[in-house]
């Protein structure tokens, strides 16, 4: 037995033990034991992901008591990428969730779902054939459904944000199956292996690669069929919105990518239009709801949307590059989306970790309501602040490396021979500027809000910081951020061996290299430039301060004024104000303004009434038509069935007949 | 980390660190005088900087490390923007690069701080000003990563020191459309992102028109002494930038001493021509109000891309 | 004339026309609108001297005189007595937001370029590079003409789409036959002035030009 083989069946009885002790175990001991116990079904997937990228080979066969072929799992390098991602992000998680359980959360049947969840995830990318991969696919989206629907009892929106969730998450089953339906036909097999061997000219390819893209694009958020996404995330408890956003939607990606990459290695330029085309809208749509939001989970929800987007936009560019023959910057292209899967997963981690440690202390996801936090929750406020760095793109963070390859491969991309490619390359730099533009002020927002100034509400005044438990995790994912993003040569070496292209390597100590376009970055000179610059004016500073230092006063000037109510802050609405004006046509607010006017006067107002809601202009105008029409042809289905035990019978009768006639044709 | 690049980074930084206040002191006195005011002085704001770091600073209490650190990363950052890019000379670190991006993500560090620090005392007028200047920030960035872009096809790299390079090699790339189109892109992204009317108002205290003042009220002492000082190596980078494309001549190719000189003479007159034209044109144009500000931000990103557009129409003639 | 001076000054005066014509949408006050359009004449009418000069065909020169006097000078002449002393009321309003419509001209740029492989493959050298650009200026007149309410305004429009069609004509195949250039240059005379006298009288009757009011005529 090979050691991915052993890393393999680690994964299946460590999670048969967690679910077994979450069942069994004392209420009192439940969250540890089946903590550890879901930690190290995690750092068992990293490790065999680690492995299979590394080279080591392994096959686990398990045959089914079904009439379909065994489940074949065999990790690839590919897949041993993303087994790490979704194995860090799963320890991380686990560990956070001991201290941070309670009520429903912390039931038997939410940890096994845990664990359930974490085996899924981890075992989709080590399948070697379509049914393993829709089997692991199914273990994971059913598992998630149900950790969604976790605190039904106690917030009615949950009821709803499941249902959406389960409804997108199967129609993205569907399409998956049909596009390896359609797939495994052409190929004569339903192993990735066989396959791989279709035409990719034919007429059948394409549109299997348009029913996978658009069932990974569902599962990864990608608009317009994000609408799960900003539901599901603030309904599910926290660490199931840190796992789901950082790891499972990534799970798309891999499936576009091993689409790409493995299965149909010769695209044709239009594929990666379409994934372009999917990227840029998702990108900036994202961000741009994220700029608006006030809800932290929700913001947090749309910022994923707007970096699966990115990741499709760098795939994309990977792909129309290739089809052009544009070899270096192409190979850059699709390595970046691999650096911007691994960065995303590190700062959303810590992101959606740090929004639940402010919601189990405030009970509050409403920004407009926190502020002041930074004082009471001292390693939240640090975490968080890291975490909002990687989302800005900023340096020294993962996200700022990720992002500067991306345009790297943009910028060198582009030829003027080819019109097509010398048009889309500077609207996708475009983009992407805007996007890091809008997460930029997202952030700030995100951050200066909730944790600056002073308390809004009555509950952000009496915050406190979580168990240790939660802290360490925070800690942990953090460290991972800003480690990324200061050696991330460690990831050029990861994404080097996944991809298993060129265009990318280790430069220096550990900095990345893009010899495919003929550029370098190491972040720890860049840092050591920003400390020689900053030393002097850090030792003026001290002398300064220690001959005059500061005296703290109620307030400084305050404009002029005295200290009014905090509630006259700038909040979150507020603070986004000037952006959704900007993008009115973009986002369509509905305003309502009031004004009652004093008796008779025009000029003397008695009371101004102001309303802003901003809906997701996606949903309002394509989803609720079509779940009307839905709702529709279900009342038109409901007059089959009156409850006569006749009628039915009669279908059934009727059915036979027709069965018996079509087999007789 | 070559010698070179590391000792021209120290001279670029110390240029900068004594000139970029006597710009701003140039800038206001030519204002001054075109208005007909005999104005402080081209030294004031040298003399405003001891003055305030001889005060006491106070801070609004409630506030935290963010509004003592944030002064502070500010200054590091105009540093640090002043050391990467070619003003005096374009010999490029080998593990550093100079190319946009990292420019300008280093300048929003700076950006971010200043946001966060009129975050938070937790007044209306900071939340104001940090909320409109995250918003020009935001829609600036697609001008200015564009325009490098338009400037960086025909040299095929994003350095900023090859593009520099490039154009002393070939003058008659300077003065080509696309080089032109980008250029007046680029110059009103710094424009905007210095906060120079028509985008923002310098000298105003007026509630519903300042930005920048807004976010640093509630300052003072040595805080707003770095603040100010942060700003103004800003200024000076983004301009020095602008000088080193429009005027390239004189930036020195090697770190000889001769060079060198030369550079710091030709960067200084850069400066001082660029901060004269553009006090002077500030004197003609009212600010813009806030909302026709994307609008002046749109045309520059149209600007941008028509130069990236133009720039493969050029190459293909050629 | 050597040929890198001849494909810089074709580049310059293609570059100046796109230029103008952005300008023209990025502006509100319909008298910088006007003189924005003089500009792009004048543009037109250098282009099409060079593209004579090199080509040796005095007649083009000639086409070249009459398209700066008709309009480098005329037309906006015209047009700005009509569009009256700079004032309040002399501010277009635009249908769309001006930031919209400026993201919209980077697009039709874009568009013009990718559609204009046929037509460039009409000609060869610097001209021929230079045909999208006389293509971007058409569809800017179009979107000028779409998206405006002022009368004046909506003649921009029809005149910067006039000056698209010329340039990419001369731009192609050297121009079109004198004639037929004499015979547009009138016509376009006389739709400008007779919309004038007509933009006179519905100033004095409704004390507006904006199209929004016209279209209640009908009722």
């Amino acid at each position: 037995m090979t050691q991915v083989e052993v890393g393999l069946w680690a994964q299946l009885v460590l999670a048969l033990a967690t679910v077994s002790v979450a069942v069994l175990a004392r209420p009192a001991l439940r969250a540890r034991l089946a903590g550890v116990g879901a930690a190290a079904l995690g750092v068992a997937g990293a490790v065999t992901g680690v492995l299979a990228l590394t080279g080591g080979q392994g096959r686990l066969v398990i045959p089914l008591a079904l009439p379909v072929d065994p489940v074949v799992l065999s990790p690839t390098p590919l897949g041993g990428f993303f087994m790490v991602v979704a194995g860090a992000v799963g320890a991380v998680a686990a560990v956070y969730a001991i201290g941070y359980v309670h009520g429903p959360s912390a039931s038997a049947s939410s940890w096994a779902a845990l664990a359930t969840f974490l085996l899924g995830m981890q075992l989709v990318p080590a399948a070697a054939d379509a049914v393993s991969f829709l089997l692991a696919w199914e273990l994971m989206a059913a598992a998630s459904t149900v950790l969604v629907l976790t605190e039904h009892r106690e917030r009615l929106e949950v009821r709803s944000a499941a249902l959406w969730y389960a409804v997108m998450t199967h129609l993205s089953f569907l399409l998956i199956l049909l596009g390896f339906a359609v797939l495994a036909a052409a190929g004569h097999g339903t192993s990735f292996a066989a396959m791989s061997h279709v035409d990719p000219a034919s007429a059948s390819t394409s549109l299997a690669f348009v029913l996978l893209v658009l069932g990974f694009a569902t599962k990864a958020g990608i608009v317009p069929m994000h609408v799960w996404l900003p539901r599901a995330h603030p309904a599910a408890p926290s660490h199931v919105s840190a796992v789901m956003s950082a790891a499972m939607v990534k799970m798309g990606v891999y499936g576009v990518l091993l689409v790409v990459l493995q299965l149909l290695p010769a695209g044709r330029p239009w594929w990666g239009l379409v994934l372009l085309a999917f990227g840029t809208v998702s990108a900036v749509y994202g961000i741009l709801q994220a700029s608006v939001a006030t809800d932290l989970k929700r913001l947090l929800a749309y910022s994923t949307t707007e970096n699966v987007g990115l990741m499709f936009l760098a795939i994309g560019a990977g792909v129309l590059l290739r089809s052009y023959g544009v070899v270096g910057p192409a190979e850059v292209a699709a390595g970046t989306a691999l650096l911007l899967v691994a960065s995303h997963a590190a700062f959303k981690t810590t992101l959606f970790l740090g929004a639940g440690s402010v919601l189990h202390a405030t009970g509050l996801r409403d920004l407009d309501r926190l502020g002041g936090l930074g004082k009471r929750m001292p390693t939240t406020a640090a975490t968080f602040g890291v975490g909002a760095l990687g989302a800005a793109a900023l340096p020294i963070t993962c996200g700022f490396v990720a992002e500067w390859a991306l345009l790297q491969s943009l910028i060198h991309g582009a030829r003027p021979e080819d019109r097509l490619v010398a048009v889309v390359m500077p609207v996708a730099v475009a983009v992407v500027a805007l996007t890091a533009g809008l997460a930029l002020m997202t952030f700030v927002k995100a951050y200066g809000i909730a944790f600056l100034a002073r308390p809004r509400g009555p509950e952000a005044g009496t915050a406190h910081e979580g168990p240790a438990t939660m802290r360490v995790a925070l800690v942990v994912s953090a460290v991972a951020v800003v480690g990324l993003g200061l050696v991330p040569g460690i990831m050029a070496t990861a994404v080097v061996r996944a991809v298993g292209l060129g265009g990318i390597d280790v430069f220096g100590v550990a900095g990345l290299g893009l010899p495919g376009v003929g550029a370098a970055l190491d972040p720890v000179a860049l840092t050591g430039l920003a400390l020689l610059v900053a030393i002097p004016v850090l030792v003026v500073t001290w002398r300064m301060a220690r001959r005059r230092p500061s005296r703290p006063v109620d307030l400084a000037w305050g404009g002029g004024g005295v200290r009014v109510s905090p509630r006259m802050q700038y909040t979150a609405t507020s603070y986004a104000e000037p952006l959704s004006r900007v993008f009115d046509d973009a986002l369509r607010p509905e305003r309502d303004l009031e004004i009652t006017h004093a008796g008779e006067s025009r000029y003397l107002v008695e009371r101004v009434q102001f309303r802003q809601q901003l809906e997701d202009v996606v949903e309002v105008r394509a989803y609720v038509p079509a779940v009307r029409l839905v709702d529709r042809v279900g009342l038109a289905a409901r007059r089959l069935q009156n409850g006569s035990i006749h009628r039915y019978l009669a279908y059934s009768f009727v059915a036979l007949i027709a069965v018996l006639i079509v087999v007789s044709l | 980390m070559n010698g070179g690049a590391a000792a021209l980074a120290v001279v670029q930084v110390v240029v900068m660190l004594v000139v970029s206040p006597l710009l701003v002191g140039l800038m206001r006195q030519t204002r001054a005088r075109l208005e007909g005011r005999v104005g402080a002085g081209v030294l004031q704001p040298w003399r405003d900087l001891r003055k305030l770091a001889a005060k006491e600073t106070l801070r609004a209490s409630g506030t935290g490390w963010v509004s003592a650190a944030g002064p502070l990363v500010l200054v590091a950052s105009g540093l640090l923007a002043c050391a990467l890019v070619p003003l005096v000379g374009a010999v490029p670190f080998v593990s550093v690069p100079d190319d946009l991006f990292v420019v300008v993500s280093v300048l929003l560090v700076g950006t971010v701080a200043l946001a966060l620090v009129g975050l938070d005392a937790g007044t209306a007028f900071g939340g104001m000003g940090s909320s409109r200047h995250m918003t020009i920030a935001a829609l600036v960035e697609p001008t200015v990563l564009v325009a490098v872009y338009a400037l960086s096809i025909p040299v095929g790299s994003s350095a900023l020191s090859r593009i520099v390079l490039a154009r002393i090699d070939d003058p008659a790339s300077v003065a080509s459309p696309v080089s032109l189109l980008a250029l007046v892109a680029l110059a009103i992204a710094v424009v905007a992102e210095t906060g120079r009317l028509p985008v923002d108002n310098p000298s105003t205290h007026l509630e519903l028109t300042m930005i920048h003042e807004a976010m640093v009220i509630e300052s003072s002492g040595r805080d707003l002494g770095w603040l100010e000082l942060g700003s103004w190596l800003r200024l000076g980078a983004l301009l020095g930038l602008l000088g080193s494309l429009l005027v390239p001549w004189g930036v020195a190719q090697d770190a000889g001493v001769a060079a060198v000189l030369v550079g710091v003479v030709t960067l200084v007159l850069k400066l001082a021509v660029l901060g004269c034209v553009l006090a002077a044109a500030e004197v003609f144009v009212a600010k813009l109000r806030l909302f026709r500000v994307p609008e002046l931000l749109a045309g520059s990103f149209v600007l941008a891309f028509l130069a990236v557009t133009a720039s493969y129409l050029v190459v293909q003639a050629g | 004339m050597t040929p890198v001076l001849f494909a810089e000054l074709v580049a310059f005066c293609a570059g100046v026309l796109l230029l103008t014509g952005v300008l023209i949408v990025w502006r509100r006050e319909l008298r910088a609108i006007v003189r924005l359009l003089a500009v792009q004449g004048v543009a037109l009418a250098v282009l099409v001297a060079v593209i004579g000069i090199d080509a040796h065909l005095p007649e083009l020169v000639a086409v070249a005189l009459l398209v700066l006097v008709l309009k480098g000078f005329v037309l906006p002449v015209v047009l700005g007595r009509v569009a009256g002393p700079a004032g309040p009321g002399r501010v277009e309003t635009p249908m769309i937001n001006t930031t919209a419509s400026l993201i919209l001209l980077a697009l039709l740029t874009t568009l013009a370029y990718l559609v204009s492989q046929p037509l460039k493959a009409a000609g060869s050298g610097p001209t021929a590079a230079a045909v999208p650009i006389g293509l971007a200026l058409v569809l800017f007149g179009f979107l000028v003409l779409a998206t405006r309410r002022h009368a004046i305004s909506q003649l921009v429009g029809f005149l910067m789409l006039d000056n698209g069609i010329a340039a990419v004509a001369f731009l192609i195949a050297g121009g079109v036959p004198l004639v037929v250039e004499l015979g547009a240059s009138l016509d376009l005379l006389l739709v400008v002035l007779v919309l004038q006298v007509l933009t006179g009288r519905i100033r004095a009757e409704f004390g507006d030009l904006d199209l929004d009011d016209l279209s209640e005529l009908r009722d």
